[in-house]
């Protein structure tokens, strides 16, 4: 370039005609580019007095300054921005995706709700037929378990880090050699809801012949399914029209509480409890003995062992045939009932039960009996035959039957493979995602037997019972990592999709499997489940389907819908009287009986690590963290025991020492025990929490594996204190006894008392007045509407709520000291006798007062009032005086004594995979914090923005609160106080709406519908 | 029974001391070093203390939770004792400005010791208003000050009226305290050699020199303080009886407070005072500086104010009954009946039942008798404070939310030590300044006053 003078070569680009010729003056401006004056006489040193030295010195020091400004001495962590965003994920916008839960067997469609990639909220999907946009509180909490630190990490052989391969290349030949040496390989499972996983298993038989599947879920529906198989001929087993029954008679069966698809049966049974419109209410006989979600919601509640059920239900067939029958019985079969003489009728309960008879005659094919899924096989026979005679099978929903994929195996089976397995004729054990060492009683002897066998696989999420009496443990996907499907009702096949990455070195379940039955370790590809869940779903539903769209097309909609729906009529079958006339007669016996039933919260022990269901109170002894030995008063009065007290609990040699809960409305002679506590082998949060009650479970039971009869029970010594949300006042202690009936807190009135005079509540009531000028809410007004018709005390709300606002877990300590944090209870209040209880539930939360008692005493103005109603909590203008917890006439607003997420079991909340749970929109509040429902102010946030951006005026019904849409009845109702058309605001001008103390003048703007109670007589119950 | 002349003026002093006397005796414990016993009440009063560091040390590091505070009941010992130790300084400030404006002359013997107390025992008081607070870090948004948020104080809220009562409270009882030790620091240093001391004690007689203007002047500031001083004593309890009486908790919402408040404060700070003294009179040789008449009136005034309290208790049923409200009906009965019923049977033995011994002269006279009943009365009124606060919020107005509130052993360590706190600052008082007000008492011997009346 410096030589461009002494070249004389043609340019090929030039400016003109002097650059061409290489004038030297133009050479001279090309060398400076900047014209004469400005470069040559440009000194930085003239211009400023600062040297150049000094000048960067400057700029350093002052973007040093710059920088210490703007750092925070706190240690945030790296965030690390996306280089390409991917496709769908806008940050600060959540995604949805639709999914299948696998909580327990009913497989309900779920909404996943993630958040720059991370799951961080469950919800129903509307578009499933079945749950219809609701789920409960397991399945929202399952979201935990997903950033549960415990999960397993990696392989695991002996205790040791193995890595995959290794394994596959172990287990690969010793499954072989069971081939040579004819030995069995026993694939156990626990309840299998997905028909692909069933064709997996089904394929691990093809490829290795001596496998047997075994499957055991603890608590099942097999004496249901059973009996319907003896009467009808088929396992499946229709759904209850329970929205078109005007008389329920549920025995011991809790399907609004835990049995069944019991979100789908609240829904329907709150159909018929709709005070908006028509009052057309069903009512509710419940006859149990130990007391249940559904026996709170009883309008008729008779107290009846377990033990009695048979008996009752012949005693009714008895009564009932004498005014006809719908079915004719033959000469055996009516010889066989009219042995039940009316020996009920006599009894205490006799007026209850005469009510029931003529109800039951009334309402003939517009009535339902219902027996619950722990009672004998006998029991379900005979109300078989009772709908029949009453010609109720009207109700049976045959287009919606559940489906059997894979059954139980009998008592038989699993005996038998414990012999094998003793006998050495075992050589390989897949626990494959079950645990049945815990869930399996004792005397199968399977742990033992566990121990002859030579490889012992288990496909587990988390270390637990089974995995630690084996050697190979190897970790499985989260659901919310894995694909699958459900098919457990007929007509709905729904599709589970991954929603996170594996966080873990997991494998999907059935891709283990797959890999096994490949033969060969390195086929693994992380798809593999996938493909092969496409392949069946093609084959299978795109088939029985025949849609117009292509399969990958289908495939996508499927997904993105999470259901497919097809039309699967189950053929209505005649009633076969022989299985009636055949079924063993079930003596009642007077001693008392021990009665299993399941967690409301932790399932069968699958939820033991789940911090948020161990803390839901159960919904009608409100204690968390515990089971109990649930006993009548009367009983614990006998004992001389009280709650807190031990007793042991003796069956046919078999004792479990536990504490003992006096729960009102329990019969005399049943201990109600809930299983699924007791682990052993789990996580820090689930350790040791609760009494073992599958002790005391027998293979040998006489009728049903859930109750046994000839029990002792004696008081020991010792106490052990059960962590109640609610302090537990003696039913008659006349002191503080339906104090929530004075304080007109609980509100109720009859259905007949309603139709007469449908203001009853409202008669005589003085208008409160101000004596000041009150802020007018011209805009919005946020409020709610809790109608306590529908309320089932199921605790949904509650889970939603701890899951949408980051509610943290204290612990059974704080628990015990009155600390718990969740911002939404619900109160349970007894009326009545102790033997009779009234039991009145009322969901609790933040009332949002006009005149909210809260605001005025805050000295700093942390809490104040929002110009659409909301009483707001500022956490970072609180200092924690408590004063407004204090001043809070409902006690809803809840303190950080400490910081619950670093104090609750040693900071296991305090890591960074759990903290991945919160939702984003929520801050985490720190210790020494006030806290309280916000109405969710994020969604109306969200739905304001929304509003904006769309340029649409904010409707009420365009926000709905994380309870609301959890609530399975729609007892929860929230919108626009000022918008007249709205839900809330007809239900705040309702006849039965009222606000809970009233006469304190506070303006709560959450109303509460009173229930109304249908009985036969008008009189007021509270 | 012989006639008694009530119109004739008792003397204050017994005996007739001389001036002199009075300075010397007064001044001693300052001027000579401590001793033995001294340093034993010192490490008893600082191992307490000791107990407050920790048990604050503790609340700091992991928060409000290590105490037993729980849901319903927000408030416990933290209130419980702030109550207390206000009421314990409210006797120095009515002995002080109310019994001067009354020319009780009586007082002047221990209306020093009294004030020293109130300064001290709101000092404990102020305490906690702090130390309750979740986040003690940020106690400063309490207080009015320009924020960058434009977000001012709640003006509405009674516990920032605390914050004004309680702290002008402790302002005007130390500028009272401070004017009256001006004339006996000038004696001080006129009685010291020391040039140390001299040099402390001549800045703090700010130039005194016994003038006949000074005194002037000084009588003057003394009647005017006096004035501020005499509402603050009703205001400050009443304040304080606000953070209740605002509320809508039953039990708390009683417009009786505030009367009833000042009764029960006057009257755990006389006891609390006589308590005191009566071991200061003891060991300081001040038996006929602080004699058994002033005591005797002192057992009066706590005789006047217990059966106040006792009315107060007494009307707070009658109006909880009267009122027709359930809530409040309950409330009452609770409290007598219910499973705080043990600290109510304490607080009405204590307060109650007990005070009413004074009735008999004798046992207003005597002095062990005298200090025990004071001591219950003590126990008693902190009892009162904690049936207040703590069984109308353990069980308020849904049952559902009811729960038992027990105390922790850092609740325990805070309560000691805040006695702890109090007693130190005590033993260092009494070492470090005259517990009698020389100049007033050299006022009180007989024929220090003019008598210029015709006999």
């Amino acid at each position: 370039m410096s030589d461009s003078l002494n070249s004389s070569d043609k340019k090929e680009l030039w400016k003109s005609l002097q650059d061409y010729n290489n004038d030297p003056e133009s050479l001279k401006f090309k060398h400076n580019e900047f014209l004469e004056e400005v470069t040559e006489k440009f000194d930085p040193e003239k211009i400023s007095g600062i040297s150049r030295r000094k000048f960067l010195a400057l700029l350093s020091a002052s973007a040093a300054l710059t920088a210490t400004a703007c750092t925070n001495y706190r240690n945030k962590g790296e965030i690390i921005p996306y280089n390409n965003r991917p496709e769908e994920v806008f940050p600060g916008t959540a995604n949805y995706y639709a999914s299948t839960c696998n909580g327990c067997g009913q497989a309900c469609g779920i909404l996943i709700k993630t958040r720059e990639g991370r799951p961080i909220k469950i919800d129903g999907n509307p578009d499933h037929p079945i749950n219809q946009g609701k789920i409960c509180a397991k399945g929202q909490a399952g979201i935990l378990n997903l950033y549960d630190p415990e999960r397993l990490h990696n392989p695991l052989y002996n205790s040791k880090i193995v890595s995959w391969k290794k394994i596959d290349d172990e287990i690969i030949p010793s499954l072989n050699e069971t081939l040579t040496n004819g030995n069995e390989i026993a694939v156990v499972t626990g309840l299998i809801t997905s028909p692909t996983t069933k064709k997996v298993l089904d394929d691990f038989v093809v490829k290795y012949p001596n496998t047997k599947i075994y499957s055991h879920t603890l608590l099942n529906d097999e004496q249901r399914r059973n009996a319907w198989y003896e009467c009808y001929g088929t396992y499946d087993y229709p759904a209850v029209k329970f929205d078109e029954a005007n008389i329920i008679l549920a025995l011991d069966a809790d399907f609004l509480g835990n049995e069944g698809n019991y979100i789908e049966n609240m829904r329907k049974y709150a159909a018929k409890r709709e005070v908006v419109g028509k009052t057309d209410f069903n009512r509710l006989y419940v006859a149990e003995g130990r007391m249940s979600t559904t026996g709170m919601m009883a309008d008729y509640r008779i107290s009846l062992s377990p033990t009695k059920q048979y008996q009752f239900v012949m005693t009714l067939i008895n009564e009932l045939i004498k005014n006809g029958s719908a079915f004719s019985l033959d000469a055996s079969a009516r010889s066989k009932v009219e042995k039940f003489q009316s020996s009920f009728l006599n009894s205490s309960e006799k007026e209850k039960i005469s009510h029931l008879i003529n109800d039951l005659n009334a309402n003939r094919g517009k009535a339902i009996i219902y027996a619950g899924d722990t009672l004998p096989k006998e029991v379900h026979i005979s109300v078989n035959l009772l709908n029949e005679v009453l010609g109720n099978i009207e109700l049976y929903d045959y287009s919606s039957a559940s489906k059997s994929l894979v059954k139980q195996s009998t008592q038989q089976e699993v005996s038998k493979l414990v012999d094998s397995m003793k006998n050495g004729k075992v050589g390989v054990v897949v626990q494959f995602d079950c645990n049945p060492v815990f869930s399996l009683p004792e005397d199968y002897g399977y742990l033992s037997a566990l121990k002859k066998v030579k490889t012992v696989i288990s496909l587990t999420e988390a270390e637990n019972e089974s995995s630690a009496a084996g050697n190979y443990t190897l970790p499985i996907n989260h659901p919310f990592e894995s694909w699958g499907d459900a098919n457990v009702r007929s007509g709905v096949y729904s599709l589970q999709q991954p929603v996170i990455s594996p966080i873990f070195n997991t494998r999907q379940k059935e891709s283990i499997l797959l890999t096994w039955i490949s033969g060969d370790s390195n086929s693994y590809q992380e798809n593999f489940y996938h493909q092969y869940l496409m392949n069946n779903f093609n084959a299978t539903i795109y088939t029985k389907k025949n849609p117009l769209a292509d399969t990958k097309t289908f495939w996508y909609s499927a997904l993105n819908d999470g259901v497919v729906l097809f039309n699967e009529l189950s053929q209505r079958a005649k009633f076969n009287l022989n299985a009636f006339s055949a079924s063993k007669e079930i003596s009642s016996v007077t001693d008392y009986t021990v009665h299993l039933t399941e967690s409301y919260f932790i399932g069968d022990g699958k939820f033991s690590n789940n911090g948020w269901l161990q803390e839901t109170p159960h919904p009608v002894s409100k204690v968390t963290w515990d089971n109990y030995a649930s006993i009548s008063p009367k009983l614990a009065k006998q004992l001389s025991v009280e709650m807190n007290d031990v007793v042991e609990v003796k069956v046919n040699g078999k004792s479990l020492t536990l504490p003992v809960l006096v729960q009102p409305g329990v019969d005399h002679n049943t201990i109600n025990i809930e299983f699924g506590y007791g682990r052993t082998v789990v996580g820090n949060v689930g350790k040791d929490i609760g009494f073992n009650a599958i002790t005391l479970m027998s293979k040998n039971y006489s009728s049903s594996p859930f109750i046994y009869e000839n029990v002792s029970i004696k008081k020991v010594n010792g106490t052990h204190k059960l962590a109640s949300t609610q302090e537990h006042h003696s039913l008659d202690d006349t002191f503080v006894k339906d104090i929530h009936r004075t304080r007109k807190i609980i509100q109720e009135g009859t259905v007949e008392k309603y139709k007469k005079e449908s203001n009853f509540l409202h008669e005589g009531k003085e208008k409160l007045f101000s004596i000041t000028n009150e802020h007018q809410y011209t805009g919005h007004k946020w409020a709610m509407a809790i109608d306590l018709n529908k309320c089932t005390s199921c605790g949904g709300c509650v889970t939603a709520c701890n899951v949408e606002n980051n509610v943290p877990v204290v612990g059974k300590d704080q628990v015990l000291n009155g600390r718990e944090m969740q911002w939404m209870r619900i109160d349970r209040y007894y009326s009545g006798t102790p033997d009779e209880p009234i039991i009145s539930n009322q969901p609790m939360l933040c009332q949002h007062c006009d005149n909210a008692p809260c605001e005025n005493v805050c000295p700093v103005n942390a809490t104040n009032h929002s110009p659409d109603g909301l009483n707001q909590m500022v956490y970072n203008r609180c200092v924690g005086t408590r004063y407004c917890s204090n001043n809070c006439p409902y006690k809803v607003r809840r303190f950080n004594f400490f910081n619950f997420r670093d104090h609750f079991a040693d900071a296991y909340y305090e890591n960074d995979l759990t903290s991945l749970v919160h939702n984003p929109e929520v801050t985490v509040r720190s210790r020494g914090v006030m806290e309280k429902c916000t109405f969710c102010v994020q969604r109306i946030m969200e739905a304001r923005s929304n509003a904006i951006r769309d340029g649409k005026e904010l409707k009420g019904t365009d926000v709905v609160t994380a309870c609301q849409q959890a609530c399975p009845t729609t007892a929860i109702t929230f919108g626009d106080a000022n918008d007249p058309d709205s839900l809330v605001s007809k239900l705040r001008e309702h006849d039965l709406s009222y606000h809970v103390l009233e006469e304190l003048n506070v303006k709560p703007n959450v109303t509460y519908i009173a229930k109304l109670r249908n009985t036969h007589h008008s009189q007021e119950i509270l | 029974m012989s006639t008694v002349d009530y119109t004739r003026e008792l003397s204050v002093l017994e005996a007739k001391p001389a001036l002199r006397e009075l300075d010397d005796l007064i001044s001693k414990p300052i001027e000579t070093k401590p001793n033995k016993k001294f340093y034993i009440a010192l490490s008893i009063t600082l191992s307490m203390l000791s107990l407050l560091v920790i048990g604050l040390g503790l609340t700091f590091y992991f928060g409000i939770g290590m105490w037993g505070n729980n849901n319903p009941v927000g408030w416990a010992f933290d209130i419980v004792n702030f109550v207390f130790w206000v009421g314990i300084g409210h006797a120095g400030t009515l002995i002080s400005a109310i019994l001067f404006l009354f020319r009780q002359k009586w007082r002047t013997g221990i209306a020093r010791f009294a004030e020293g107390m109130t300064i001290f025992a709101v000092m404990t008081a102020g305490l906690f208003p702090l130390i309750h607070l979740g986040r003690p870090w940020l106690a400063g948004y309490l207080f009015p000050y320009p924020s960058q948020n434009s977000i001012w104080v709640n003006f509405t809220s009674p516990l920032l009226w605390d914050v004004f009562a309680v702290s002008t409270y402790f302002t005007v009882s130390l500028i009272f305290w401070y004017v009256g030790l001006v004339p006996d620091f000038a004696t001080l240093r006129e009685k010291t050699n020391h040039k140390f001391k001299k040099i402390i004690y001549s800045v703090f007689s700010l130039g005194w020199r016994f003038s006949n203007r000074h005194w002037q002047n000084y009588e003057m500031v003394y009647l005017i303080l006096a004035g501020f001083a005499t509402p603050l004593v009703l205001s400050v309890h009443t304040i304080v009886s606000f953070d209740f009486a605002v509320s809508i908790i039953p039990g708390w919402h009683t417009t009786i407070f505030p009367p009833y408040f000042v009764a029960g404060a006057v009257f755990s700070g006389f006891a609390m005072v006589q308590n005191v003294l009566i071991i200061v009179r003891k060991i300081f040789n001040y038996e006929h500086i602080i004699t058994l008449d002033t005591l005797e009136k002192m057992n009066k005034v706590i005789l006047l104010t217990g059966s106040m309290v006792g009315y107060g208790y007494a009307m707070e049923f009658f109006i909880a009954w009267y009122s027709g409200v359930e809530a409040e009906q309950f409330t009452f009965l609770n409290r007598a009946l219910g499973p705080y019923a043990w600290a109510f049977w304490i607080m009405i033995s204590c307060n109650v039942l007990l005070p009413q011994l004074f009735w008999i002269k004798k046992n207003r006279r005597t002095i062990p008798v005298m200090f025990a009943i004071a001591v219950f009365i003590n126990v008693g009124m902190w009892f009162e404070r904690f049936v207040i606060i703590v069984t109308s919020l353990s069980r308020d107005f849904l049952p559902s939310s009811w729960a038992y509130y027990k105390p922790t052993l850092v609740d325990g360590m805070i309560l000691i030590g805040s006695f702890g706190f109090f007693f130190t600052w005590i033993l260092l008082f009494v070492k470090a300044l005259p517990v009698v007000s020389m100049a007033e008492v050299k006022a009180v011997v007989d024929g220090a006053q003019p008598s210029h009346k015709e006999l």
